[in-house]
């Protein structure tokens, strides 16, 4: 980790390991984050659905790449498999609700019931590390992928499945507007909730299976418990997300949750910063935005050199691509990192750090 | 990050910001189509036939005044064959107020079913699952009933029984005993869509259905299908997919000696395939003549192949000229709604009700006479059936028959 200066305005001392543990770690913070949540409230009153669309897919996306991050960024478990267990979330979720379920109860349903199937997948990553925890849970998004073709009485087989609209005391959320909310509701739930466990015992247990893992065993953390721990955790948020999704498309189908799926979550955890909570939701955003920035740059070159006009398809998959590589280069340690350099910038201003 | 970067960037995004922020044009009076086309996912083989097809008509008609003086705005989209993609941008239309949707493949159809039908968006699809065809939900066995999705030409399923009823013609003339049928494709919507109703009707009419083989729909090596179907005996062989996976089958099924004959279905069988596949006897159903017969409506065709976009080089497939037919029903129902009561997806959807055996105005002989009623979608029961050879270094396709499938009660959404 590269050093980044404390932005704790000078005389703010923290004279308790309490105080040295609060969620957010100054008051300027608590604020700048309220006021967040705030303004994503106010943007139906703004915007028009273009834009809630895609806040809508950007929460439900940062909220299952939460759930990869507690896995791989906090744990160090590589997961290939965390599309499928998105994808399981939404089916679940639509078969719940199709048996008369209200779809607000659904979701959470859905989340347990994939967090038992990540765990049951889970168990094998325990003994496993490195390459063979790869291929394994590439393995295990091969046999949801598979299930998911072929049963039928739960997902509809290869045709998919309609998922219910939500509805709150029988107002129906069916607009992006009503939708918003329901989704913000969850992003402040699993971030908070995230945000929490890393203050934790447990969370601070996932770290060091992370950073040691012999280490960790020798203090005493048992890890078989805490892979698997991890590994539920990640699906819980993984089927969180795929049953907003689900429910936000009202359909859901097979073929939505391959394997490329799976990397896009990488790619937003490695691009967002591993292991931060705020990164997982930067991450989703910009993997979110950038075909769509690109597909309007290319557009719009497009217009200026007609020769580009046939190939903005390529140009928008290709700068995907491109971003990750140079992030990688460039900014190994991800968004995250970027803006505490800059918020440091400002703090320490006219010196550099 | 020096200053340099920092100014590049700067640079390049204001650069891209002025460029995105130019207004674009928009004609006074004008209505939007969205269109969705797969010019780059896994059925790009044909699409990249039939959405200039429908993209070059619409040009057409806008070049000749458009809906009676209304331009028609149409926003074509390659979304690569991704349903969720297809989704996301049918409502990004809805909310900038489309009329109506040139679709295109079955899973992304079959599930914008209920969001086109709340939304009041009639839609051409290039899809054409018979659940589709039931409007009402007349048949207790229609899942959904979708009363604002047509297409032109035969359901995978008439088509399918087309074919079967042909084969069971041919066996006869060939004296097979006992004929077997087998369906082949991926396990995805697309292919799967006939299956229940064909097998059923090959039972009917006497066929030994053997168990379906799964072939994927990305082309490969299916020298292990291809076992699995010379197990089984078939003389006839469905095939649920298209274009390369096609061309791979019957290549790795011809290495290991299966003597049987293909039958494709509306987008497994054209001239490319059959020079790609080097095939004998590939039997594919049509619903338009072929680019450059004689037929009167082919002058339109041909006018509009040249003021289009140039996509489909000089010499299109069938398909191009059926995504043409699906642009000139469209229009002429919006001609109607316009006349009656405004362009509004409802008026449309209801003009598309207006005729009986119509042939869009300038088309005759290249759209068959079609038929919808606010009870059944099944625009078109006749079927023509090919045969296409690679011989001599060029595909020859001839016609070897004209099905008339018959309207049964119990057949529609199925």
């Amino acid at each position: 980790m590269a050093h980044v200066p404390n932005p704790r305005p000078t005389g703010d001392f923290r004279a308790t390991y309490a105080a040295d543990r609060t969620l957010f770690r100054t008051r300027n913070e608590t604020m700048a984050v309220l006021a967040g949540v705030v303004l994503v409230a106010l943007c139906p009153l703004v915007f028009g659905g273009y834009v809630l669309s895609q806040l809508i897919l950007i929460g439900i996306y940062g909220i299952a790449a939460l759930g990869l991050n507690v896995l791989t960024g906090m744990t160090g478990q590589i997961s290939l498999g965390h599309g499928a267990f998105f994808g399981f979330g939404a089916f679940a979720s639509a078969w719940i609700s199709g048996n008369g379920i209200p779809v607000l109860i659904a979701i959470p349903l859905a989340g347990l019931m994939t967090m038992a199937v990540g765990m049951i997948f889970g168990i094998p990553a325990a003994r496993l590390k490195g390459l063979y925890l790869a291929i394994a849970t590439l393995a295990s998004q091969y046999i949801l992928q598979d299930f998911f073709a072929r049963a039928d009485w739960f997902t509809g087989g290869t045709y998919g499945s309609l998922a219910e609209t939500a509805s709150v005391f029988g107002f129906q959320l069916n607009s992006d507007a009503r939708y918003l909310y329901l989704v913000l509701f969850w992003v402040v739930i699993a971030f908070v909730a995230v945000a929490n466990l890393a203050r934790t015992r447990d969370g601070r247990a996932l770290v060091a299976v992370r950073d040691h893992y012999l280490s960790a065993e020798i203090m005493g953390i048992n890890l078989t418990r805490y892979r698997i721990l991890s590994f539920g955790i990640s699906s819980f948020f993984a089927g969180i997300g795929g049953a907003l999704y689900g429910h936000y498309l009202g359909f859901v189908s097979a073929e939505g949750f391959t394997i490329l799926l799976s990397i896009e979550f990488l790619a937003m955890i490695i691009i967002g910063g591993l292991g931060s909570v705020s990164g997982s939701l930067l991450g989703a955003a910009f993997i979110l935005l950038l075909p769509q920035a690109m597909e309007v740059f290319a557009n719009g070159v497009a217009t200026v050199v007609p020769a580009i006009a046939q190939g903005t398809a390529y140009i928008k998959q290709m700068s995907v691509g491109a971003a990750i590589i140079l992030f990688l280069v460039l900014e190994p340690e991800g968004l995250v990192h970027r803006w505490r350099m800059t918020r440091a910038s400002w703090k320490l201003f006219p010196f550099s750090h | 990050m020096p200053t340099l970067h920092r100014l590049t960037l700067t640079a390049a995004l204001a650069a891209s910001t002025i460029i995105a922020g130019a207004p674009a044009l928009a004609q006074d009076d004008s209505v939007l189509v969205g269109h969705l086309a797969d010019y780059t996912g896994a059925t790009s083989f044909v699409g990249k036939q039939y959405g200039p097809g429908v993209s070059d008509a619409f040009k057409q008609i806008n070049a000749d005044g458009g809906i009676d003086g209304t331009m028609v705005e149409l926003d074509t989209v390659d979304y690569a064959y991704k349903v969720p993609e297809a989704i996301a941008q049918f409502k990004k239309w809805v909310g900038n107020d489309m009329v109506a949707l040139q679709g295109w493949g079955t899973a992304d159809t079959e599930a914008l079913i209920s969001f086109v039908a709340r939304a009041e968006i009639p839609t051409i699809s290039g899809s054409y699952s018979a659940h589709l065809t039931d409007p009402q939900g007349k048949n207790p066995n229609t899942k959904a009933p979708a009363p604002y999705n047509f297409f032109y030409g035969p359901s995978y399923s008439d088509a399918c029984r087309a074919l079967v009823q042909w084969a069971a013609e041919d066996a006869k003339e060939k004296r097979t005993e006992n004929p077997t049928f087998v369906h082949t494709g991926d396990n995805h919507p697309y292919p799967n869509a006939p299956k229940e109703a064909c097998a059923s009707y090959a039972e009917e009419l006497g066929f030994t259905v053997a168990q379906p083989v799964v072939v994927p729909l990305a082309p490969g090596d299916f020298k292990a299908q291809c076992l699995t179907i010379k197990d089984s005996g078939a003389q006839y062989v469905y095939m649920g997919n298209l274009g390369g996976s096609v061309v791979s089958m019957i290549k790795s099924c011809n290495t290991v000696g299966v003597e049987a004959v293909y039958m494709g279905n509306p987008w497994a069988g054209d001239y490319q395939t059959v020079e790609a596949a080097e095939a004998q006897n590939l039997i594919f159903p049509s619903s338009t003549p072929f680019y450059g017969a004689d037929v009167p409506g082919m002058a339109l065709v041909k006018k509009i192949l040249e003021n289009g976009g140039g996509q489909v080089g000089d010499r299109p497939t069938h398909h191009y000229l059926r995504g043409i037919c699906s642009a000139y029903y469209m229009k002429e129902a919006m001609q109607w709604a316009k006349a009656n009561g405004g362009i509004t997806g409802k008026n449309i959807r209801d003009g598309m009700y207006q005729k009986t055996d119509w042939v869009p105005e300038g088309l005759e002989g290249v759209c068959l006479p079609s038929t919808w009623t606010p009870e059944d979608h099944r625009g078109l029961l006749r079927v023509a059936i090919n045969s296409g050879s690679f011989i001599d270094g060029k595909a020859v396709i001839e016609e070897i028959a004209e099905i008339d499938v018959p309207r049964r009660e119990e057949w529609l959404g199925q």
